[in-house]
């Protein structure tokens, strides 16, 4: 095994972190598929792997951060790891900046958020879209609209904005855009260890962040975190609150072809 | 630890305070505009210009110092709150009418009971409404964003039995004409500093007017300012006037600026040089450190580059639910870290340490670039290694060291209920 994975330039490790893993796993299942379906080859380790340390580091405990960092870096590394995929923007983060950090060089892993596999993957916008664009793709009266939520983990902090959108549209919804969008994104309140320190303060931030969603007239409200989308949907009235996966149809699995 | 639920605003004033915040968003924009600067270029600007001065900040207070004394401004440097509020005491020696402007720093070494023999009258108007109401502040540009001109007209009518119109103009017809006889009577003015220059000059920005007539009026004045507002010249004092009101209320430039260099003097008769002239005859200033040093030593000093324009808190998830309870002697994540080193470890934690969701939208709307979420991160650490953590943040990492994820074991075909996650 190692040694095909020299001759091929290593692993892409599809990495849904523990939250997806564990707790919203059908997000899972939906993710494999689509990489599958954008024609990507990929790995999973599922309980090989460890927690990215993201919890540790952003409550304060630095030095178990690092020696996860560090136990997973070997891990990764046994499996030929060299490019790791993950839809948890918290683990994109981690991997990608804080990894950086702490390991220096010994840490060259490409790590990418899954909007950007998907919308960089060569059969970017074959699927079919779940909601046909009104006659030949004129007009748009037809479209449903989806409000998008920028996960702060993802937009501000790591610059990706552009690329979850593009799937969405490429997957025939119209984007209603909240007041509150990209860099001025209303955070959903889940983060930082909020939603386990200040349950309260948590929820009442989402039911504020779900507000503003309604108030663009959207149906639903689209993220790509399972954080912000399981918070925000516990916090939802009036509102679907659906993760980007979620968007896509998967009934036509059998007339796709790759 | 958990949030106390008489901290949360309602739902009137959350309302309130977003239509206020995304008006100064749009006018944030356009006074750059007007300016004819770029957002982020300009923001780098005050970034190098707060981070070179700091990098060289003892030497920067040893000229100011020099220069300020020289000019004839008595310079006193207070290593703490007590030193300070013992300095401004003896300062007032004497005097029964002091009059306060706006000053942050002062807001940092108030104490219960200190000044109260002296008729203390705010005459900012925000300072001057909260007071009256025995509110806390509840933002440091806006401190009365909360209340209604109704409510403020009722306590008005209320304390000195005037009938004022339930109106922003009403109240502030009302405090011109009370404040003004307060500020004719009173001895000693107290003012704050958005920059002081190396070469010896405090610089000082308003929109009301009362800053110029506290600083010129009373034969004392007396400047409260943390050490961190020295900058080499003017030119760097005046970017960061121009960035303070940007930020701070959207405008292109307030209405005054005071450049003070000297008490007020003449020399019109007999060219003979005579100290006090209409203005303050003596000009004091208090350099604070109060944690200042401290902060600086464990490398937060990027914290210091805040100008208090207060817009880190304007799209703050956690303020727009519990305002003033969210920091400690300032407001927000700004205020924790703050009261970690001017106060304590402990008291950052309950000024609501692990409130922070590390969203960043302070970051992104501070004119100084100051990485707010980064340095709360770093104060966690700090905390960590006092003991000061939560409950639930000793049970995920137990978790992950026994079991490699946040949630503890995982038993097949169960999704883990108690979700400690990032």
């Amino acid at each position: 095994m190692k040694f095909l994975d020299k001759i091929l330039g290593g692993n892409t490790l599809y990495y849904p972190g523990c939250l997806t893993k564990f707790v919203a796993k059908d997000l899972e299942e939906k993710y494999q598929k689509i990489l599958r379906q954008k024609g990507i080859d990929f790995i999973t380790l599922s309980e090989l792997e460890l927690c990215c340390g993201s919890p540790a580091l952003k409550a304060g405990y630095q030095a178990d951060f690092k020696k996860t960092a560090k136990k997973n870096m070997k891990i990764f590394k046994d499996h030929g790891v060299t490019r790791i995929i993950t839809n948890c923007p918290a683990c994109f983060m981690v991997l990608k900046k804080y990894y950086q950090e702490v390991l220096g060089k010994d840490w060259n892993v490409e790590v990418e958020h899954i909007t950007q596999t998907i919308k960089n993957s060569k059969f970017f916008g074959n699927w079919k879209p779940a909601r046909p664009a009104g006659g030949l793709g004129i007009g748009n009266s037809n479209r449903e609209t989806v409000s998008y939520h920028d996960p702060c983990h993802l937009g501000r902090q790591m610059g990706v904005y552009d690329q979850p959108r593009e799937v969405i549209k490429s997957l025939g919804y119209e984007i209603s855009e909240m007041d509150l969008n990209r860099k001025n994104s209303f955070c959903c309140g889940g983060g930082g260890g909020v939603q386990s320190n200040e349950p309260e303060l948590a929820n009442k931030i989402a039911q504020d962040r779900i507000g503003q969603a309604k108030k663009t007239g959207a149906k639903i409200l689209c993220t790509a975190c399972p954080l912000c989308y399981l918070h925000l949907k516990e916090n939802a009235k009036g509102i679907k609150v659906k993760e980007l996966s979620e968007l896509f149809n998967f009934d036509q699995d059998k007339n796709d072809n790759k | 630890m958990t949030i106390n639920r008489q901290s949360f605003w309602d739902q009137d004033t959350k309302t309130g305070l977003w239509r206020i915040v995304l008006e100064y968003q749009d006018k944030r924009s356009k006074a750059l505009d007007k300016n004819n600067l770029k957002e982020e270029s300009f923001r780098e600007e005050i970034y190098q210009v707060k981070s070179q001065a700091l990098a060289q900040i003892d030497q920067l207070k040893k000229q100011a110092v020099v220069n300020l004394e020289a000019n004839g401004i008595r310079v006193f440097e207070a290593k703490d709150d007590n030193q300070a509020r013992k300095i401004i005491e003896k300062l007032l020696e004497g005097k029964k009418r002091i009059i306060k402007a706006k000053t942050n720093a002062f807001g940092e070494i108030d104490q219960k009971g200190f000044l109260s023999d002296k008729n203390l009258q705010e005459t900012d108007l925000g300072d001057f409404v909260i007071s009256l109401l025995g509110e806390p502040e509840a933002h440091p540009v806006l401190p009365a964003l909360h209340l209604s001109p109704a409510k403020i007209a009722q306590a008005i009518e209320k304390k000195y039995q005037k009938k004022v119109a339930p109106t922003a103009k009403g109240v502030a017809e009302f405090a011109r004409g009370y404040l003004r006889k307060k500020i004719n009577q009173a001895q000693a003015g107290i003012t704050g500093a958005n920059a002081i220059t190396a070469d010896g000059k405090i610089v000082v920005l308003e929109n009301e007017g009362n800053i110029s007539l506290v600083s010129r009026l009373p034969q004392t004045h007396i400047v409260v300012a943390g050490f961190e507002k020295i900058v080499p010249s003017l030119k760097e004092a005046l970017m960061v006037v121009q960035a303070s009101a940007i930020w701070g209320t959207g405008q292109d430039w307030p209405a005054y600026v005071s450049i003070i260099a000297s008490p007020s003097k003449t020399a019109d008769i007999a060219n003979e040089t005579v100290i006090g002239a209409q203005g303050a005859k003596e000009v004091n200033l208090i350099l604070l450190d109060n944690g200042r040093s401290r902060l600086i030593e464990a490398g937060f000093s990027e914290l210091l580059h805040c100008l208090n324009c207060g817009a880190c808190l304007n799209f703050c998830p956690v303020y727009h639910q519990i305002g003033s309870h969210y920091g400690d002697k300032y407001l927000g994540s700004r205020g924790v870290v703050f009261a970690a080193f001017s106060a304590s470890f402990k008291k950052a934690k309950s000024a609501n340490c692990f409130a922070c969701t590390l969203c960043s939208a302070c970051l992104e709307n501070c004119p100084a670039k100051i990485d707010l979420p980064e340095l709360m991160r770093k104060l966690r650490t700090l905390l960590e290694k006092e003991g000061l953590q939560t409950r639930e943040n000793e049970k995920m990492i137990a978790n992950i060291r026994q079991f490699g994820n946040p949630f503890g074991k995982i038993e097949a075909g169960k999704i883990p209920k108690e979700l400690y996650c990032c």
